[in-house]
Parts: structure tokens; C-alpha cells; sequence
């Protein structure tokens, strides 16, 4: 994966730009990588899925696609929130095809750079560490950046995994 | 040598070349694969040739691109398909071996092509074989092909039918009759031309046979063996009589060389310009020719379409399908507003409008649905190969008759069918039809015969395996499940025949008496009868002992749309594949009681375990059920039954199955989603698994 390839975990990350998407989770700022962004839509109507993992909202029509929506609220441990008109679905391309992903707020587009960001593991620990790549310290708040992969579960098999667990 | 395997190979084509030479070689190998079968025994001049010529187109394609192994395995098949084509070796079945298992070795090599890395196929040992049975002493033919003169054979006892009039002196003479070119229906004229042909003698031989041509399947050229009073100026004009006869040569023979082999005419010199390879493959030739002139004619006014595309159309109307079903509501909830406000005139213009929208939409779906359709001729045309082979490895002699090729199926479900009919015909030749020596003990022929037989009817294509083998053992059946502890004695035994057949159907039954290479693949009925219903299809058996077994499948005609009574249960609409449901009732309609503490449902005699459909599918959501009532949905897999509990009925639809995605992956009891009227989503429910799970449970009646 072509992001990857200069951010080897133990380093810093490279002195290039970010360019990212940032979004609210709760009051926490969190950042996706713009390749990954397809698009960003209002929440809509969203079909459970019977006997799914807690963190999968169900699946939504996006103009004649079937498409899985996670709660990142849920997936991240973040405690549950209600819907508000602020609340979106950022729709991201990953190995396993559209994933759309329900977050607060959508705030900005933004460009981050490189000595900015520093690895997760000076800052957090937790569960949520394995999700996020870096954080990058702004001058008025810290920007958790998403690795969108570890936020997925990597193949039907995990999945199933995970929801035999739950 | 050291094996070459993994090695990267390189070619002499870019990406367009290579879509043409596997078009090509794809259309030859399928070719050979059909023909070779067919090789064995009687060589059919024009069948050796067609052969002869995929072989040698090929070696061409192959040479041409730089694939070396390829050029040379198709080389020494092309080598000894020459000797049979010359009548130098007969295509016994040791020829036939080695030259299907150079087949083989094609099919490897030409998918290097692809993934351009070497496959390790020795093809040296192939080459080997080739040369070796040609050099074995297998039996020469009479060369009738070698010749520009075409050769007919007449059997002793054609002759010997017509010795009579021979011993009173009538004449015997061979006579060749060839139909105009541009005659419609030649086959009715071969018709008449036999007619008129036994109207003024006897017809002591026939090319193409008899039955041939009074079954219409007459050609171009027909040739026969009159043996007659008349002489040859009166056959001439007789026969010149039949309309659209362009000529008509006779020559007389005498009896003496009337057995044996008869030398026909030089071809035409029409024939003879043809192609230096046509011109040798013998009386067949000019109308095997003319075919294929006419189907090159038909076939430049199609186009061939990437699958990807037809897809992607198919995606498409699917939408519209949708759209059209939400513009239809939305006319409803706008009617009463519209004709409100005084806004008629509008609203009549806007049902119009969508109405005929929906009349378009839907017949764009049926076209493109039909241009996806192929005939299910690519399917059946392998079977011939694997009976063969089946046949030869159980010793066992079986005919394959197929019937309804032309019958058409979505391509989707093309792809899907092949492996559990592979399946049901090794079971039909391996447990079906007996060995040779059982069947002569019985009174049978020694060859068996399956037909497999595919036919449309409504929106369904029925698929049908029949052999006339030993039917099924009922009584063996009855004593595993009972062994296997899948059922009491009691209720085994009381089982009527026609529903203990069915039993094959169930996991871990197999009634073979040992496991063989052929059939014990670990792959049962069971399996088989999984992949059907996963194609939203049914199995059915029938089987009469000693007399023979008949498997039916039967199939939705697509997979992209599916027949779905709509339900809605806690919240969530499902639609549950019309093709299981076998009744939907109110609850107060239903007859339900309370089994070891179980909720039942008494229908017909049979006792169903209800079951909430949200809760089995994992909905762990608070189950309310609707205060006025709830409906019961029985629904089946194979012959187990369930009832399912759901909140509302909400009527059929034709749904447009979407997959839920490779992150969600196959879920438990679903097959997939589908988008409503309303553009939210429904799900699409897998009766199969969800029956399955239950009837460990089920209440036998």
C-alpha cells in the first residue's frame, strides 16, 4: 500500500505533507487519508444486519450500491452518541471494497505536515492504538490519524471471527 | 531433463493478440474436446477433418506467438490425426487416449499464455505417445479419404436384401444426387429424392443413412445404392424431377463389386477449388462446406460483447428496475395532492409518462437479460468426454443421448450448473448403470444409455439425467439411515418409495457399497443438492428399481433477478425466494400447537417447528409481535419444512440480488440484499441453511 511505504512503524513519519480529511469523533478530532475519502453523505436510512458484530450499523443503499456501514463511534470504544443533523457517513474505498463509516461531525480537508505527526505509541495506549497511525499536534488540538485498514476487519474471516465472539 | 516449472515465459503478442489467439484457441480445444469423443470407432470423413484442421489451426496460432511446446505437442497430434485422416491408422481407442490426453496438456499450455509462467507440462512423453501409437500396429482403414474420389462402404447384408431382384436381373447402380446450393429446405428434398428413389427400384444403400434423412436431416448431397430395372437415363430423370436437384450422376456396378466399397464421383470442380484440405475430406464435403459458408455469413452480423460489459448493462437496468418502482409510488402519494390542487391535466400527463416508462424499463430488462442467455449446448457438449471416461474407468458401456441444447440460460447460471451435473452423471454411470455382465444377466443391453435432456418451461429451464440402470436400493437406503441413526426403523419403514428415494439427498449418506476413484470424492448428493438451492433451484428424484433413476433440476433462468415474497419482521423488510414458499398464513388460519415445548405448525398432515425469522437469523433485538396477529410463511428445502413467524405479508416482488459485500462476506441465512421501492434496503433470506439448522429439531409426522 503505496501510503505505507515511507512510514516504517518504528520512525517518524516522513517530512511530507498529509493531505487527510478530519472529522469528529465525541470531542476528539480524528484524520483519514483523502485517497481513501470516495465521498461524504447525510445519514440515511441504514438496514441492521441480524447477528452482526455491535460496531456494524447494518448496510445502505448509495445509488444502487450495497454498501456496509461501521459505527466508528463503537468500533474506536468511543462511548455511543445519539444522531444529530451533523452526523455523516464518510464513505471510504478499502481492500474490501466501500465501507461507509458514520462519524459526528465532518469539520475540514486539510494538509498536515510531516513533523507534525508523531508515531501513536508516544501518546496513546489502548485498544483503539492499533486503529491510528499517528497523531499530528496542531497548534489548537491533537489529530488522531485513522489507519483505515486496522479499522476494518481485513477479511470476512475476521468478521466472522469477531461476531462469533460478540 | 530438469523441470522448467515456475520459469517466466515470453511471447510475441501484445494484449489485443493475446485475446485473439485464446479466442481462437479456446474455440479449437472446445472443438477437439467435443469431436475427439466422437473419433473412435466409425471415422466420419468430415469429422476427421474438422479435426485434422483444429489441430493444424493450432499448431499455427501457437508457432505464430512463439509458444514452442504448444507448436510441437499440436504438431505430432496433427501428425497422427493425418495417418487417420489418410486412412493409415485407424482411431482406435489407444489413439483417441493420446490424442484426449494431448488435449489435456493444450488446455495447461494455452493458459500459460495468461499467467505467462511456465506450468511444468512435460510434453515431451505426450509427443512420445503420439508417435509411438502410430507406429504401433493398430488396424488401417480402407483409405476412402485419401483420395479426391469419395469411397462409400455397403454392407453384405444390404445387398444381400435385395439379392432377389439382383438374381432376376436387375441392374445395381450407385447414384449421386446433389441439391441446388441455394434450395431452402434441402432436407425435405433428400426426402424426395428417396421417395422417388424407391419408387422405381429398391434402395439397397443410403448416404447419409436412412433414418438420417427421414428424420430431415438431410443435406446438399445425398448418394445411394438403387437396385432397379430401369436404366441409368430413366433414374436421371426421375430423380431430376425433384425439384431443386442440380445434378444427378449413376454409374452402374456390377455385382460383384457391389460389396465392399463403392468409389463415388471426382468432386465437382465447385468442390475442388475450395481449400486444398477441403477438397480431400470426401462426400460430405461440399455440404459440411456449405454450412459453414452460411453460419460465417450469420455470424458477421453479430458482435461479440466483453462479459464484463453485459454485466455492467445488467447492473444498470437492475436500478432502473428500482427507479421505476419508487417512481410508481411516489405517482400514488403524489395523485391525491395533484388532483387536489386542480392539477389533473398534470397528473394524467405524469402516469403516462411513467407507465410507459415502466412498460420500457421492463422490456429493456427482458433484452438484456435474453442477450446474456446462452444456449446450454456449452455445458452439455463436455458430458460426452466424461461418460467416456467414466465408462472406461468403471468398466462400464454407456451411451450419452442429449437432448435441447438449444435451450438458453443466463450465463451465471451456465457457469454454476456444470459441476453438480458433472456430479449426478458420475453417479449415473458409476452406481446407475450396471456392468456389463450384471446388465446381460438382467436382460439388458450391455450398453447402458443416460439421456440428458434440457428444457424451458415458464421462467424456469429443467435439466433431466435419466439412466436405465439398476434404480435406486430403497431397501439399502431404508437400513443406513437407520444405521446412521438419521431416522427410528419405524418411520423409515413406513416411508412411501417415491419419498425414501429423496433420501440421497440427505448429509452422510452415500449408498455406494465402497468409496471409488470415480464417484468418492467426498462430494455427496447432499453437496449437490446445497449448490442447486443456492442457485435458488430444486432437485428432484425418481427412480424405479431395475428399471433405471431420473435426477431433475430445475433452475431460475437468471440469477441476477428472483421471484421473493416480501416480508417484514421487528423492523426489517426480507424477502424469502418465492421458489421455497409453500404457503402463507394468517396467524389465526393456522393450525399451531405445542410439541416438547415447541411452537408447531400442523399443515397438511405435517407437523412444521415454527420459527421466529428475526430471532434465527441473529436479531437480538426486543421482539415485539404485532398486536393484531402475525403471519406463518412455510417454506421448504428439499423435504424438510419450516413455518417462519413475520410481523406482515407485503406481497411478491421480482428483486435484483445484490451481495452484501466482500467485508460483511456470506452472513448466516442470507444471501444478499435488495433495494425496495422506498430505496432502503431489504434482505434477501437463505431458506436453505436456515430449514437445515432446524430440522435437527423437526418433529417427523
Amino acid at each position: 500500500m503505496a501510503r505505507f511505504e515511507n512510514a516504517p512503524e518504528s520512525s517518524a513519519l516522513p517530512s511530507s505533507e498529509e493531505h487527510v480529511v478530519i472529522f469528529k469523533l465525541a470531542d476528539e478530532y480524528y484524520a483519514l487519508d483523502i485517497q481513501t475519502v470516495q465521498e461524504i453523505v447525510r445519514m440515511q436510512t441504514i438496514t441492521s444486519i441480524p447477528g452482526a458484530d455491535f460496531w456494524v450499523e447494518g448496510i445502505t443503499n448509495l445509488r444502487g450500491r450495497v454498501v456496509p456501514v461501521i459505527d466508528l463511534r463503537k468500533r474506536c470504544g468511543v462511548p455511543a452518541g445519539e444522531y444529530t443533523p451533523e452526523t455523516r457517513i464518510v464513505v471510504v474505498s478499502s481492500s474490501t471494497g466501500m465501507v461507509g463509516l458514520i462519524v459526528d461531525a465532518v469539520s475540514e480537508v486539510m494538509r498536515i505536515p510531516g513533523d507534525q505527526v508523531e508515531p501513536p505509541s508516544a501518546i496513546v495506549a489502548g485498544p483503539e492504538n492499533g486503529y491510528l497511525r499517528g497523531v499530528a499536534k496542531l497548534e489548537d488540538r491533537l489529530v488522531s490519524l485513522v489507519d483505515l485498514e486496522g479499522v476494518l476487519p481485513t477479511s470476512a474471516d475476521e468478521f466472522g471471527a469477531y461476531s462469533r465472539a460478540a | 531433463m530438469a523441470s522448467t516449472k515456475g520459469t517466466p515465459l515470453q511471447f510475441d503478442l501484445d494484449d489485443e493478440d493475446l485475446k485473439l489467439f485464446l479466442e481462437e484457441a479456446e474455440e479449437q480445444i472446445e472443438l477437439l474436446d467435443q469431436s475427439l469423443v466422437q473419433l473412435e470407432g466409425e471415422p466420419d470423413p468430415a469429422l476427421v477433418q474438422r479435426i485434422f484442421r483444429a489441430a493444424h489451426t493450432l499448431k499455427g496460432s501457437s508457432a505464430t506467438i512463439g509458444h514452442k511446446k504448444m507448436a510441437s505437442l499440436t504438431h505430432a497430434m496433427e501428425t497422427v490425426l493425418d495417418a487417420v485422416r489418410q486412412g493409415r491408422r485407424a482411431p482406435t481407442s489407444d489413439v483417441v487416449d493420446a490424442l484426449l490426453a494431448g488435449l489435456d496438456a493444450l488446455r495447461v499450455l494455452a493458459n500459460e499464455v495468461v499467467t505467462r509462467v511456465d506450468s511444468g507440462t512435460e510434453t515431451e512423453r505426450l509427443e512420445a505417445d503420439l508417435m509411438a501409437v502410430l507406429e504401433s500396429d493398430g488396424p488401417t482403414l480402407p483409405a476412402p479419404e485419401v483420395s479426391d474420389v469419395p469411397v462409400y462402404r455397403v454392407s453384405p447384408e444390404a445387398l444381400e436384401a435385395c439379392r432377389e431382384e439382383i438374381e432376376q436381373g436387375h441392374g445395381i447402380y450407385f447414384v449421386d444426387v446433389t441439391i441446388a446450393s441455394d434450395c431452402q429446405l434441402p432436407s425435405i428434398r433428400c426426402y424426395q429424392v428417396l421417395q422417388e428413389m424407391e419408387s422405381i427400384g429398391k434402395v439397397a444403400a443410403l448416404w447419409p443413412d436412412r433414418e438420417v434423412i427421414e428424420a430431415g436431416g438431410g443435406e446438399y448431397r445425398m448418394a445411394g445404392l438403387l437396385v432397379t430395372r430401369q436404366t441409368e437415363e430413366q433414374i436421371a430423370s426421375a430423380l431430376k424431377a425433384v425439384s431443386d436437384v442440380a445434378d444427378v450422376r449413376t454409374r452402374q456396378v456390377p455385382a460383384s463389386e457391389a460389396s465392399g466399397s463403392i468409389e463415388g464421383f471426382r468432386d465437382e470442380p465447385k468442390a475442388a477449388t475450395a481449400a486444398p484440405a477441403a477438397s480431400s475430406a470426401g462426400r460430405d464435403d461440399g455440404t459440411s462446406d456449405g454450412a459453414r459458408n452460411s453460419g460465417n455469413r450469420k455470424a458477421s452480423q453479430s458482435v461479440r460483447i466483453d462479459v464484463e460489459r453485459l454485466d455492467g448493462l445488467m447492473n444498470l437496468v437492475g436500478e432502473l428496475v428500482i427507479d421505476r418502482t419508487r417512481l410508481q409510488q411516489v405517482r400514488e402519494q403524489l395523485s391525491s395532492v395533484l388532483r387536489d390542487a386542480n392539477l389533473s391535466e398534470l397528473m394524467d400527463n405524469f402516469e403516462e409518462t411513467t407507465s410507459h416508462l415502466a412498460r420500457v424499463t421492463d422490456e429493456l430488462q427482458e433484452q438484456i437479460m435474453r442477450s446474456r442467455m446462452l444456449p446450454v449446448r456449452s455445458v452439455l457438449s463436455r458430458l460426452p468426454r466424461l461418460v467416456r471416461d467414466v465408462a472406461v474407468k468403471c468398466g462400464k458401456k454407456v451411451d450419452l443421448v442429449t437432448a435441447g441444447e438449444e435451450t438458453e440460460l443466463d450465463r451465471s447460471v451456465i457457469e454454476e450448473i456444470s459441476d453438480p451435473l458433472v456430479h449426478i452423471l458420475r453417479n449415473a454411470v458409476d452406481h446407475g448403470i450396471e456392468s456389463p455382465e450384471d446388465r446381460r444377466a438382467v436382460g439388458k443391453p450391455e450398453t447402458g444409455t443416460i439421456s440428458v435432456t434440457a428444457w424451458n418451461q415458464e421462467t424456469y429451464i429443467y435439466l433431466s439425467v435419466r439412466d436405465d440402470g439398476r434404480g435406486i436400493d430403497t431397501a439399502a437406503l431404508r437400513r443406513k439411515v437407520v444405521e446412521k441413526g438419521l431416522m427410528t426403523r419405524e418411520a423409515a419403514e413406513s416411508a412411501p418409495d417415491d419419498q425414501v428415494v429423496q433420501w440421497i439427498f440427505m448429509p452422510g449418506l452415500s449408498t455406494a457399497k465402497q468409496v471409488t476413484d470415480v464417484s468418492g470424492r467426498g462430494v455427496g448428493m447432499d453437496i449437490v443438492r446445497t449448490n442447486i438451492e443456492r442457485l435458488n433451484g430444486q432437485i428432484t428424484v425418481s427412480s424405479v428399481q431395475g428399471k433405471g433413476t431420473e435426477v431433475i433440476i430445475q433452475l431460475p433462468l437468471t440469477l441476477a433477478t428472483t421471484k421473493a415474497l416480501m416480508v417484514s419482521a421487528n423492523g426489517t423488510v426480507y424477502a424469502i425466494p418465492l421458489v421455497s414458499v409453500t404457503e402463507a398464513l394468517a396467524d389465526h388460519e393456522a393450525d399451531v400447537h405445542t410439541v416438547g415445548g415447541r411452537k408447531t405448525l400442523r399443515l397438511r398432515h405435517r407437523l412444521l417447528p415454527m420459527i421466529d425469522l428475526a430471532a434465527a437469523l441473529g436479531d437480538t433485538r426486543p421482539r415485539v409481535l404485532p398486536t393484531d396477529g402475525y403471519f406463518v410463511v412455510a417454506a421448504r428445502h428439499g423435504d424438510r419444512q419450516a413455518a417462519f413467524i413475520v410481523d406482515r405479508l407485503l406481497g411478491e416482488q421480482d428483486v435484483v440480488v445484490k451481495s452484501l459485500g466482500d467485508m460483511l462476506g456470506t452472513r448466516k441465512g442470507l444471501t444478499g440484499a435488495t433495494i425496495l421501492g422506498d430505496g432502503t434496503l431489504g434482505l434477501i433470506v437463505d431458506i436453505a441453511s436456515l430449514v437445515t439448522e432446524q430440522a435437527a429439531v423437526a418433529v417427523p409426522a
